[in-house]
């Protein structure tokens, strides 16, 4: 337990998050959630629709705070926004109203760097990020991976720390989500933050992570922990799939995974069992 | 037999290329002649309905005491232009009323975006003054006008104040919605990307809430012109407002519409104006086919 102590690990004890509807009735969104993520490891967190996923990143950001129970991040309670934390939503979070520099030295600006040193730290990143060129476009006018690539570069300019993404790349295009993955996978080997990767996408999820989560249908829990233990770097994501070892994981996690989609799915399908379950 | 084929292939590549030069080219000409198509339908239109009111006066049929002349509305004008009104030269009256036009919407669309803005971001505030606010912006604020003539007198203070009152509620209810519609994505970004409470306001609530300030600011410029000519009728020693007021007192129908002109004129060119400033601030936006179609009506 005492290694999620260090710079961006993340320790969350039996913590809960209620929220009140705006037609007053309380909904739990997670209930007793216990996750460990070490400093510098990659976890991804895998469930069914509505299941709290987001939420759980949510807290760790310190967009909210959670009803019962203790968020830590490095070592500290969340209170307020958590330092060294980024945040790479599924749509992407770019002021439309500025140009693809502006919007990347926005964190550095926030951090009250001056507007030149952050324009040009914004262009350094760009160029990581494969996007020179590009500097002066306006992110409508960019393509879906694009625009992706200006939020990776946004995200990362801060330094994080921790890494917070929500799906972050479904709603990208096949091809363009597995050239995103290696390039997030790049990036990442490069400055080491621990990234907490909320996806529905098993296979990105064992591509990708460390570690995977399996959380339960709503209000969601922490079922089951399952380390990846595919050597890194990974190389490409696309090829990683056929591995022998890709393919144990995947029918052990899917097996965990299948029970609380088949419970999620059918509770959808009948709204009053929905209704006993938020209650 | 290789370089054949591949200077045929060359050629393929050329002529298509040629054949799309050509059809935008035809398309562009398409396009110009269709502009000037309409450009000369309006005129004709324009003639048409000069000439009718102008030869029905001449001929009789329309009764030029109550609906005046178009030769009669541009000696009226020339008249005025030349040897000025009762109240001064011309100009002078112009001047008077844009004004406090003027005036009247610097001060309303400040207050209204001000206002707007803070309501909108502290919710406290919203709920305490929104039904007051309602209360006011469902008088009918024109009979305001006459309030502010007894308080601030005939001069340009009771003008402005109408006009920015007119103008204040088109603004605020904008900026208002505006910022109750900022995508909270982009407020959580900015706010984990280390942004302070007026940060956010700065670079995300004010921007994103720009393009509602932007489309009121339209409707807000014609309150801010009828504000004035509306409060110089309730009372004033100058302006448009007063030689309009006079021309009625006195049954000059010309004199009424050459004032009316004179008035459309400014609020078109004030409106042109307004559109410049708008594509400049909204630049950022994506070109799309149905909003040029609005602007074209």
């Amino acid at each position: 337990m005492d290694d999620a102590e260090g710079m961006g690990g993340v320790e969350m004890t039996n913590v809960t998050k209620r929220f009140v509807t705006p037609s007053g009735e309380a909904m739990t969104a997670i209930r007793d959630v216990n996750l460990v993520v070490k400093p510098g490891q990659f976890c991804a967190i895998v469930g069914p629709t509505g299941c709290g996923k987001s939420t759980t990143l949510t807290l760790a950001a310190g967009l909210e705070r959670p009803s019962a129970g203790i968020v830590k991040v490095s070592g500290r309670p969340v209170g307020g926004i958590t330092k060294g934390a980024s945040f790479v939503f599924q749509t992407d979070a770019l002021l439309p109203w500025k140009p693809v520099e502006a919007n990347v030295a926005l964190g550095p600006i926030f951090r009250g760097t001056s507007k030149k040193a952050a324009l040009s730290q914004a262009r350094e990143w760009l160029r990581i990020v494969g996007l020179s060129g590009f500097e002066h476009h306006y992110p409508h006018q960019l393509s879906g991976g694009m625009r992706k690539r200006v939020s990776l570069a946004a995200a990362l300019i801060n330094e994080p720390t921790m890494l917070l993404m929500d799906e972050p790349f479904s709603a990208l295009d096949v091809q363009t989500r597995a050239i995103m993955s290696n390039e997030l996978l790049t990036l990442w080997e490069k400055s080491r933050p621990s990234v907490m990767f909320v996806t529905h996408d098993l296979e990105e999820a064992i591509a990708l992570a460390d570690r995977v989560v399996v959380m339960t249908a709503g209000p969601g829990t922490v079922k089951a922990t399952f380390d990846v233990d595919l050597p890194r770097p990974r190389g490409a994501v696309q090829e990683i799939r056929f591995q022998q070892r890709f393919l144990e994981l995947y029918r052990q996690i899917w097996e965990s995974l299948r029970e609380e989609v088949t419970r999620a799915y059918s509770r959808q399908a009948d709204p009053n069992a929905a209704k006993r379950g938020a209650a | 037999m290789t370089s054949q084929i591949e200077a045929q292939a060359a050629l393929n590549v050329s002529d298509a290329e040629g054949d799309e030069h050509a059809i935008a080219l035809a398309a562009r000409e398409r396009r110009r002649r269709r502009k000037y198509l309409v450009l000369f339908t309006q005129v004709v239109v324009l003639v048409i309905i000069l000439a009718t009111w102008e030869f029905g006066t001449r001929f009789g049929l329309i009764d030029p005491f109550f609906f005046g002349s178009p030769t009669g509305i541009v000696l009226r004008l020339a008249d005025w232009f030349a040897n000025g009104t009762a109240y001064g030269p011309f100009w002078e009256q112009v001047w008077i009323t844009l004004e406090e036009a003027l005036l009247g919407f610097v001060f309303g669309v400040g207050s209204g975006v001000v206002l707007g803005v803070l309501l909108g971001e502290v919710p406290f505030l919203a709920d305490v003054f929104g039904p007051y606010i309602k209360i006011v912006n469902a008088l009918p604020r024109i009979v305001l006008g006459s309030i502010f003539v007894i308080w601030l007198g005939l001069g340009l203070p009771s003008k402005v104040l109408l006009a920015a009152v007119l103008v204040f509620f088109v603004v605020f209810f904008n900026a208002f919605q505006g910022v109750r519609t900022v995508d909270r994505n982009l407020v959580a970004n900015a706010r984990i990307l280390g942004a302070s409470r007026l940060q956010v306001v700065q670079h995300v609530v004010i921007p994103s809430a720009m393009t509602w300030i932007i489309a009121s600011l339209h409707v807000a410029l014609g309150f801010s012109i009828i504000g004035a000519i509306v409060g110089e009728f309730l009372g004033a020693q100058g302006g448009l407002g007063l030689v309009i007021a006079t021309a009625q007192n006195t049954f000059d129908a010309s004199g009424v519409f050459g004032a009316m002109l004179v008035i459309g004129i400014l609020a078109l060119a004030a409106e042109g104006l307004m559109s410049q400033i708008e594509r400049r601030l909204l630049a950022w936006r994506p070109k799309s086919t149905s909003e040029n179609n609005i602007a074209g009506i």
